[in-house]
């Protein structure tokens, strides 16, 4: 015995290699949960974050597909509610966290995720449709308004500030350090449709647009300035659970047609944007059910908030999106067709 | 000494001259040619690499450099680091656990850690893995602790060889050495897009981009590990004929064993901290809900992340640190401890066969008890926590955010950003010129000539302002820490471990609770660069001042110097290197920190690589500022350093 | 007497060198053969920014013999010793081993010789900490691929003979310096090498300790009989230990001789100053003051061999009441009385300098 540190070694790799072996052997844990046991299974706390799988009893008609989970809420409430009632299908739907927009769509060319169920961009995903990897599947129901939002202390003192035309008037009152001698005008996040510096200067507003890079940043200053009464004019958008919490109001500017590029240099406000679904090429023309369902789906926003509000309010996902099925089953019915 | 003095001021006077000048001209030409330009506008070379960006997207599918070249590497990551991940983070469909369950797990780390190490290690590494269950991110960290091991292996793979080989000869290290430099100041955020550009959103991108981080850290440390060893043993083994295989096999490297496992120490932290921040471009784990945290505004799940990213960090650490000191002595164990050793591994070889067993068909070792997860808790805690400093300090972070912005940053923002780009750039370059001499001027003319050829001038100069700003609040902070850590053992006792949670803990996790703080401004930017940077630099400053030979000390304070006097004309002085390498270093970790700083108001460069990140339209913008971040890294880095080494000829 | 008399290389010897030199600097190649050669070291560090550490080079070892260099620090005696297995590669010159040219041998043929002819013992000893104290022993066997049995048996023997019993299975960190080097010797004895290098193997020892060691060197010299090249900057170690004497200065030699010759005439005053506070009588024999009997002096006193060091000798010659006889070969060559040593004695620090002009 003379290579001591050797032997150390080998007996460690021994034992390491058993362990490997071992698991080759069947595992009854996962055993159990791959027949109907797994009804109660606690799958969502075992599976990472970053995918969540879930599954039902096979079945022929339906397959596997791939739903993008972007960030905000309303999205997670529309999303986990298609999830759910696919897997009452048959579906296998994986969930995969993502940030919107170029992110997804490469998701979606890539064949990792299948669906967006609420898309915003506003025909950002064009070069993806054009090169055929990714089709509009219509409107989801919901009807997004982006804009400039007061809290609603503020149109209570002054009325007229809603309008964008009085903004200059009220300039001063939204100085602060970071905007120097203009109003601050606070910008939505990196991902989100944005048209701020355009509406400044279309309006000759006396604005400086500080980019907050984060909703968080937006949920903050609106938290604050509602708590404190203090001023501030930050991007917004409904629907949100958010505005269930603090009332904001909406400055309104001149109206213009923002989609069509032509007119988009004298555009000066954000239109209401009917949402839409997005399917990859692959899963439209699959003729599957979960196409179909995701072709079906529809719901207004009140039906989002009362989802999102269960979420925010602690239930998961999963649970306030069964609840609301199980309180909707024409409308269920209407998408599935069953 | 008095003629060093009489070189440093008038050095220092010049330069008052040439800012006083410049202070002056850029009030009288305020706004003028600042090249500013919004954020939706292209420019000639943004749009070309947006048409350039899509381009490469679409032809993903077709092009042969993507059918037999970048695909087939994305595929090979992925599929190399999947398996990793099915063993302990992600269960195979339909299936409740990966291949083991928590108890497997936390054995098997424990095993592996008391056959590197010790027992006492391996106790302590499971109590960490067992903690980030507690902590109710069981799946995530088990995810971002895949990833990060497939990470460190592959950058060993890969880094080890080319890192010996450098370290042998002179010639490949010349050809690599400006390589790792450049990766050095790199700020991270930089190559995710253009890599995310070519290998997809996914686990692939965000092992690459790992990989870009730690490969250079490993090849750094092995090629020194290789050209630091005692010449004696090995021209002995020369002379005794060995091959140079039989020299690298049985000589070179067992002797360069402790500082190679140094290497695999820094390479794990390195990928570890990479992993949270490459969540960014899809790797899985705990940086999601880090971001997330700033997406959909979530402090408590955020810090709860952060936090067991620490434990898992100081569990990597802690365990490769014990294997560095148990090869400290080339001699083995021996005798009855070689004994009981043996007993140790058997027995604990069995407890983890079992353990492994049991994970696979208990649920209650499968399955992480919810009994023992306070997740959920925890992170109502860091809510309140957070709320409750935040509506109780509102005042005292307003007023010192408006204070420094109206005082410091909004006047050198003006004079960097306000004022024509031909005027800033003459006064940077004649500054560079004598802090830096004529090379390093002529090379900062260039680089910010190129900045203005992008046409991102206005927001690299909005950029510099917080990264310059940044770098002196961390100096002050840094060499106030320093000298008292460097001057009192118990001080730096007391500071260690919050400087080692502040080098491990991922600059993400802090922006939420600074920006719940001070808001959507530039000042939390920087903020978060100084809680970055300041450890790096307390540590440079500490060890500087540490390393000032006591007897300069004692012959100081035996002719009557007061302990100002003491730290301010010999400490200091004496440690002017360390304090030259800490505002070096200093700098380049503001950068990289500053530029995360666009998620939280700061605007500039790092605003729009996250823009080019999310906005197809914009993509060109995004890649074009990722690309100006990495000239004015370069730059600084160079002036730096050059100042650095001048000042060091000029006091030798 | 600087150089052997045989301008061309010696295939007799067991090392010959030939105008050997070693160049450090950026235009090392293009200064031997040049008028630039002819310039002193610092004149040539002035002008080309190289280093000639070894400079024109040549001398003959025995088979059997200690040749010593000896030299001040940086007078390129380690570079020297090196260039002799090519660890570093002279410039210029030519050095033959028993005969065979070592600086046109092909890189396997330079490692076959270093596995079995020439071994080195270093003066920070350049041990394997990794290793035990046997597995050092046996790393040059290893090497070569010799069987781990057969190996072992080999490293025991010198294990032995070094005087390292029961200390195989140590590692060096384990073992004192003294010990260390008793290592080294034995690695470099494991190969039972044809030339032994030594360079200052024995500097970093302190004084009881390198005088053990000197001894042990000497005794394994008459055991074993091998060639040695043996470096140092210690005279009495370089006279206790030498046959011969190489002094280098500047990277070139400038005195050949064996101890008494170095010591009686020193060629220079560099050598003079060497050997100043050297006591003659340690080193010069009978035979230096040995003179022809003046008459009324008998020749009935003891009889010594002219090899005789005149130390050895003084008790006798003290103890004698009249001169004693010096024989070589059995025949009487002079007489030396205690007032010839005496004045030796006397004369010896005006006289080394006196003899140098
Ligand atoms: N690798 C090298 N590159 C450049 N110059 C060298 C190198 N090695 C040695 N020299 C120079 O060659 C000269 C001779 O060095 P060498 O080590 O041979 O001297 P030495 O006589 O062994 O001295 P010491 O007694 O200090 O060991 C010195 O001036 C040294 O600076
Ligand atoms: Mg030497």
């Amino acid at each position: 015995m003379t290579n001591t540190r050797g032997t150390t070694v080998i007996l460690a790799t021994a034992f390491a290699a058993t362990s490997l072996l071992l698991a080759a052997c069947g595992s009854t844990v996962n055993s159990a949960t791959s027949s109907s046991a797994a009804a109660a299974s606690p799958s969502t706390s075992v599976s990472g974050s970053a995918s969540t799988s879930a599954s039902g009893e096979a079945s022929k008609a339906c397959g596997k597909w791939g739903m993008a989970m972007n960030a905000w809420v309303g999205y997670t409430a529309s999303a986990q509610v298609v999830s759910n009632v696919a897997k009452s299908l048959g579906c296998t739907i994986t969930q995969t966290k993502l940030d919107e927009a170029a992110t997804t769509y490469d998701a979606m060319e890539a064949g990792s995720v299948d669906v967006v169920i609420e898309d915003w961009g506003g025909g950002r995903w064009k070069e993806w449709v054009d090169r055929g990897a990714v089709k509009e599947l219509g409107e989801n129901g919901n009807v997004g308004l982006i804009g400039m939002f007061v809290p609603q202390w503020m149109c209570d003192k002054y009325p007229d500030i809603s309008d964008s035309a009085n903004l200059n008037k009220y300039a001063e009152m939204f100085k602060t350090a970071e905007s120097g001698d203009k109003g601050a005008w606070y910008e939505g996040p990196p991902g989100y449709t944005t048209i701020g510096e355009k509406m400044v200067s279309a309006n000759k507003l006396n604005y400086k647009v500080i980019n907050t890079g984060s909703e968080a940043a937006l949920i903050d200053l609106f938290t604050k300035a509602d708590k404190n009464q203090t001023p501030v004019l930050a991007y917004w958008y409904t629907p949100q659970y958010f505005n269930a919490k603090v009332k904001l109001c909406r400055v309104n500017f001149p109206k213009s047609d923002w989609t069509d590029a032509a007119k988009a240099s004298g555009l000066t406000d954000y239109p209401e944007t009917t949402l839409v679904k997005l399917a990859t090429t692959k899963l439209v023309e699959s003729g599957d059910p979960f196409a179909n369902l995701v072709a079906n789906f529809k719901w207004t926003n009140a039906d989002q908030d009362s989802v999102s509000a269960d979420i925010e309010g602690g239930m998961t996902p999963e649970a306030a999106a069964q609840k609301w099925i199980d309180a909707n089953p024409d409308k269920v019915k209407a998408w599935t067709g069953q | 000494m008095t003629t060093v003095r009489g070189l440093l001021s008038r050095r220092w006077v010049l330069v008052l001259i040439v800012v006083i000048t410049w202070v002056i001209l850029a009030a009288a030409l305020k706004g003028v040619s600042t090249l500013e330009l919004s954020t939706a506008a292209d420019t000639p070379f943004t749009a070309w690499l947006r048409d350039l960006a899509a381009s490469i997207r679409g032809n993903r599918t077709k092009s042969p450099a993507f059918l037999y070249f970048f695909n087939p590497i994305r595929l090979g990551v992925q599929g190399f680091i999947e398996p990793i991940r099915s063993v302990i983070a992600v269960p195979a469909e339909g299936d409740l656990i990966p291949l083991f369950g928590w108890l497997g797990v936390v054995a098997l780390i424990g095993y592996i850690v008391y056959a590197t190490s010790n027992l006492r290690t391996s106790v302590l590494s499971m109590a960490l893995v067992f903690g980030c269950g507690v902590l109710g991110v069981w799946a995530d960290s088990m995810d971002t602790l895949a990833l990060t091991l497939g990470a460190v292996f592959l950058s060993l793979l890969i880094g080890f060889p080319l890192g010996v080989w450098a370290g042998l000869n002179d010639r490949v290290m010349a050809v690599i050495r400006p390589v790792l430099d450049l990766a050095q100041i790199l700020p991270t955020l930089v190559y995710l897009a253009p890599l995310a550009l070519v290998f997809l959103i996914g686990i692939a991108s965000a092992t690459i981009a790992t990989l870009i981080y730690s490969i250079p850290i490993c090849i750094r440390i092995t090629a020194h590990a290789v050209r630091s060893l005692k010449a004696g043993p090995v021209e002995a083994a020369q002379s005794m004929g060995s091959t140079r295989w039989q020299l690298l096999t049985k000589v070179q490297l067992p002797m360069a064993r402790q500082t190679l496992i140094l290497g695999v120490n820094q390479t794990t932290l390195a990928a570890l901290s990479f992993v949270v921040i490459a969540a960014l471009i899809g790797a899985p784990g705990l940086g999601k809900p880090v971001i997330d945290a700033l997406t959909i505004r979530n402090v408590g799940d955020g810090l709860t992340a952060g936090l067991a990213v620490v434990l898992l960090a100081v569990m990597l650490d802690r365990a490769t640190t014990a294997a560095v000191l148990r090869s400290q002595s080339y001699v083995p164990v021996a005798g009855p401890a070689l004994i009981r050793r043996r007993i140790g591994l058997i027995g604990g070889g069995i407890a983890t066969v079992v353990a492994i067993v049991l994970s696979r068909n208990q649920l209650w070792a499968a399955v992480f008890p919810p009994q023992l997860n306070f997740g959920e808790e925890i992170s109502a805690f860091f809510d309140t926590i957070v709320s409750w400093v935040t509506s109780t300090f509102d005042f005292l972070t307003t007023g010192l955010n408006t204070a420094f912005t109206t005082i410091m940053l909004n006047p050198l923002e003006g004079l960097l950003a306000n004022s024509p780009w031909y005027l800033t750039i003459t006064a940077i370059s004649l500054v560079a010129l004598i802090v830096g001499g004529r090379n390093v001027a002529v090379l900062s003319v260039f680089l910010m000539l190129a900045v203005v050829a992008i046409g991102l001038w206005h927001d690299t100069m909005i950029t510099l302002s917080q990264v310059l700003l940044a770098t002196a609040v961390v100096m002050v902070v840094g060499v106030v820490l320093g000298v008292i850590a460097g001057r009192s053992e118990r001080a730096e006792r007391f500071l260690k471990p919050v400087l080692d949670a502040g080098q491990t803990l991922p600059a993400f996790v802090y922006l939420v609770p600074v920006l719940a703080l001070f808001g959507p401004t530039r000042f939390a930017a920087i903020v978060c660069g100084v809680f970055y940077a300041a450890p790096v630099v307390v540590r440079v400053v500490a060890d500087g001042v540490k390393g000032v030979p006591s007897d300069m000390v004692e012959a100081a304070v035996a002719s009557g110097s007061t302990t100002t006097q003491v730290i301010t004309k010999v400490q200091l002085p004496a440690s002017k290197k360390s304090l030259l390498l800490g505002a070096n270093q200093g700098l380049i970790f503001v950068l990289a920190v500053i530029v995360i700083g666009g998620l939280v108001g700061a605007g500039g460069l790092g605003y729009l690589v996250l823009v080019g990140q999310s906005k197809p339209e914009l993509t060109g913008k995004g890649l074009a500022a990722g690309l100006a971040i990495v000239l004015l890294g370069i730059m600084l880095d160079r002036i730096a350093h050059a100042s650095a080494q001048r000042s060091d000829r000029s006091s030798s | 007497m600087t150089e052997s008399a045989d301008p061309g290389a010696s295939a007799e010897a067991a090392i010959s060198v030939r105008s050997l030199w070693k160049v450090f600097g950026p235009k090392a190649d293009s200064i031997v053969g040049t008028p630039l050669a002819g310039l002193s070291r610092a004149e040539l560090l002035e002008q080309t920014g190289c280093v000639a550490a070894v400079r024109d080079v040549s001398f003959d070892v025995a088979p059997g013999e200690v040749f010593v260099v000896m030299g001040l620090s940086g007078s390129g005696k380690s570079t020297l010793v090196r260039c002799l297995t090519r660890l570093i590669e002279p410039t210029a010159g030519s050095v033959l081993v028993s005969g065979e040219d070592i600086l046109k041998a092909s890189p396997a043929r330079l490692r076959e010789l270093r596995r079995t002819r020439f071994s080195m013992v270093f003066q920070h000893f350049g041990l394997l900490p990794h290793r035990r104290v046997i597995d050092n022993i046996a790393y040059s066997l290893e090497v070569n691929g010799v069987k781990k049995e057969m190996r072992h048996k080999r490293a025991h023997e010198v294990i032995e003979l070094v005087g390292l019993h029961g200390y195989a299975n140590h590692y060096p960190e384990q073992l004192s310096g003294g010990m260390q080097q008793r290592v080294g010797l034995a690695r470099a004895l494991a190969v039972d090498p044809e030339v032994m290098l030594l360079d200052e193997p024995f500097s970093a020892l302190d004084p009881l300790i390198r005088r053990d060691m000197q001894n042990e060197v000497k005794r394994l010299h008459r055991d074993l009989g091998k060639t040695m090249v043996f470096i140092t900057h210690d005279l009495a170690e370089a006279l206790k230990l030498g046959d011969r004497i190489a002094i280098m200065r500047d990277g070139a030699v400038v005195q050949m001789g064996t101890p008494a010759e170095v010591v009686a005439n020193p060629a220079d005053e560099y050598v003079a100053d060497f050997v100043r506070d050297v006591p003659k009588s340690h080193v010069l024999t009978l035979g230096a003051i040995a003179r022809p009997a003046e008459p009324g002096e008998y020749l009935d006193g003891p009889r010594l061999d002219v090899t005789t060091l005149i130390r050895d000798a003084s008790p006798v010659i003290a103890d004698a009441s009249g001169p004693i006889v010096v024989i070589a070969n059995g025949e009487a060559v002079g007489v030396v009385t205690s007032d010839d040593v005496l004045r030796l004695i006397a004369s010896e620090p005006t006289a080394s300098e006196h003899e140098a002009r």
